[in-house]
């Protein structure tokens, strides 16, 4: 297992965000996290990347503690957040060079040219990150979350507000990223298109519980993907 | 190591853009026009060089110590604000590091604000006396009141998440610390004068500079000040680790 969480807990101002999640990731997953808006997933998210705390739970992220290491896992994962901002006045290539002096990961130049190509940005690394759409800031970000060649990737709504050429991009280049160099995938969504297109494995969350996981394949035996989704998270699902 | 970049990269965005040379033009022409006024206005100009040399001393120190309150409540509400927080906080630095390198920044900006008003210092106190060791001491005591006030607004940017009320929090505690300058004189020799004067840094630091410049006094009038300087610049710090320790999103 690269993450196994149990019964984590995490309440805000008397606002119980997390009441008791439990589930766990495989090596090599694209794994779909599914839940209306609000039903904690940036929380799991959030807590999972060592950005926040629980108030109680355990969480191993490849048999590390991450409230014990979190620098440990901070060098074997990265994130791409839902409202990533970016540093405008930057170019893409200045971007990248910032982030890997953070990870020790020293990039050359062509490296990171490297990484720019492999998400679409070629011929665009030295233009000011304010003149990018988007589309092509979200494929920045994910450049970005893969500067230290993570083992595992969180995205948390990564295709919000794109196009559907925009979309149909970021899903081609997270399948080649994980058929490539096996990387394992999180990736938070309300968007039920994007999990039949990507995960092998889903989890559906709603008020702070998962309601429901499996691998995509079998559930879809018992119905469609969108069915379940409403089931499962419309009032007293739980 | 870490904070060296994070510097870089704050230098790059606050110091080296048209924003950051528009304060230090701002900087220049406010220092030319009151070095100017202190030269040649008949009533201005009466004054002693070293008086001359000690108010404009005060004033860099209030505008190194402004500007550092800004760059402050900046550093974690702004970049939070603009969505660049989550990015920073996901890579492997500690949060301490990030604040480093923020507080880096900001003391850059002194060392700039400072150099810029050096030629203005040697114009205006040229023909006085102590003209060096008043720079000397207001290198020391700015660069202190720049940690003390950056430092105490950024941890008040990373509990109050908002730059703009860390902003106005910092900004009226730069107005509470300024205002024992604006008491009468005869106030400010009643204990509840000196005592308001002791307790703040920001007094302690211009009570040092009238020590120094005017009254030629040697270190060991000033130690006991300096020792209050140095203690808020330590507990500033403290507030610091403790507001970035519990930083969250």
């Amino acid at each position: 297992m690269i993450i196994n969480v149990e019964n984590l807990i995490k309440s805000y101002d008397g606002h119980t965000a997390l009441d008791g999640l439990s589930f766990s990731v495989e090596e090599g997953d694209i794994f779909g996290f599914l839940g209306p808006n609000g039903a904690g997933k940036t929380t799991t998210i959030r807590i999972l990347t060592a950005i926040i705390k629980a108030d109680s739970g355990n969480v191993l992220i490849n048999g590390h503690d991450v409230f014990k290491e979190p620098l440990a896992v901070k060098k074997i994962v990265n994130a791409l957040p839902e409202s990533n901002g970016y540093y405008e006045w930057m170019t893409a290539q200045e971007y990248l060079e910032f982030f890997s002096n953070l990870y020790d990961e020293k990039q050359s130049k062509q490296e990171s040219g490297k990484l720019l190509v492999d998400v679409g940005l070629s011929g665009k690394e030295n233009h000011l990150i304010r003149s990018y759409s988007r589309g092509m800031k979200q494929r920045l970000g994910i450049a970005r979350a893969l500067i230290n060649k993570p083992k595992l990737l969180f995205l948390d709504e990564p295709t919000n507000g794109l196009d559907p050429k925009g979309r149909r991009d970021i899903h081609d280049l997270l399948i080649t990223l994980s058929r490539k160099h096996g990387t394992t995938i999180l990736f938070s969504t309300h968007l039920l298109d994007d999990v039949e297109r990507l995960c092998n494995k889903i989890a559906i969350i709603n008020y702070g519980k998962i309601v429901r996981t499996g691998e995509l394949d079998k559930m879809k035996g018992q119905g469609t993907i969108e069915d379940m989704f409403f089931l499962s998270t419309k009032e007293g699902a739980l | 190591m870490k904070s060296a970049y994070i510097m870089q990269k704050e230098i790059r965005e606050s110091i080296l853009t048209p924003k950051g040379f528009l304060w230090y033009i701002l900087t220049s022409i406010i220092l030319s026009v009151l070095s100017y006024l202190f030269l040649t206005n008949s009533e201005l100009s009466l004054l002693d060089q070293g008086e001359m040399l000690y108010l404009i001393m005060n004033f860099i120190t209030a505008l190194g110590v402004l500007i550092g309150l800004v760059f402050g409540a900046d550093a974690f509400a702004g970049e939070m604000e603009r969505g660049t927080l989550e990015a920073l906080l996901i890579s492997p630095v500690n949060k301490m590091e990030i604040a480093l390198g923020k507080l880096g920044a900001a003391l850059t900006n002194w060392g700039i604000i400072l150099a810029i008003s050096l030629p203005y210092l040697f114009v205006v106190g040229k023909r006085g006396q102590n003209l060096f060791i008043g720079i000397g001491y207001l290198a020391v005591l700015g660069t202190l009141l720049t940690i003390i006030f950056s430092a105490f607004s950024m941890g008040l940017s990373a509990r109050i998440k908002s730059m703009k009320n860390s902003l106005i929090i910092s900004f009226f505690l730069f107005l509470l610390v300024g205002s024992p300058i604006f008491l009468s004189t005869a106030l400010r020799m009643t204990w509840f004068g000196k005592f308001l004067d002791l307790i703040n840094p920001f007094a302690d630091a211009i009570n040092t500079f009238d020590s120094v410049v005017i009254d030629s006094q040697n270190f060991s009038y000033q130690a006991w000040r300096i020792a209050i300087i140095c203690g808020y610049t330590l507990l500033s710090l403290w507030f610091l680790k403790r507001s970035v320790s519990k930083l969250e999103m």
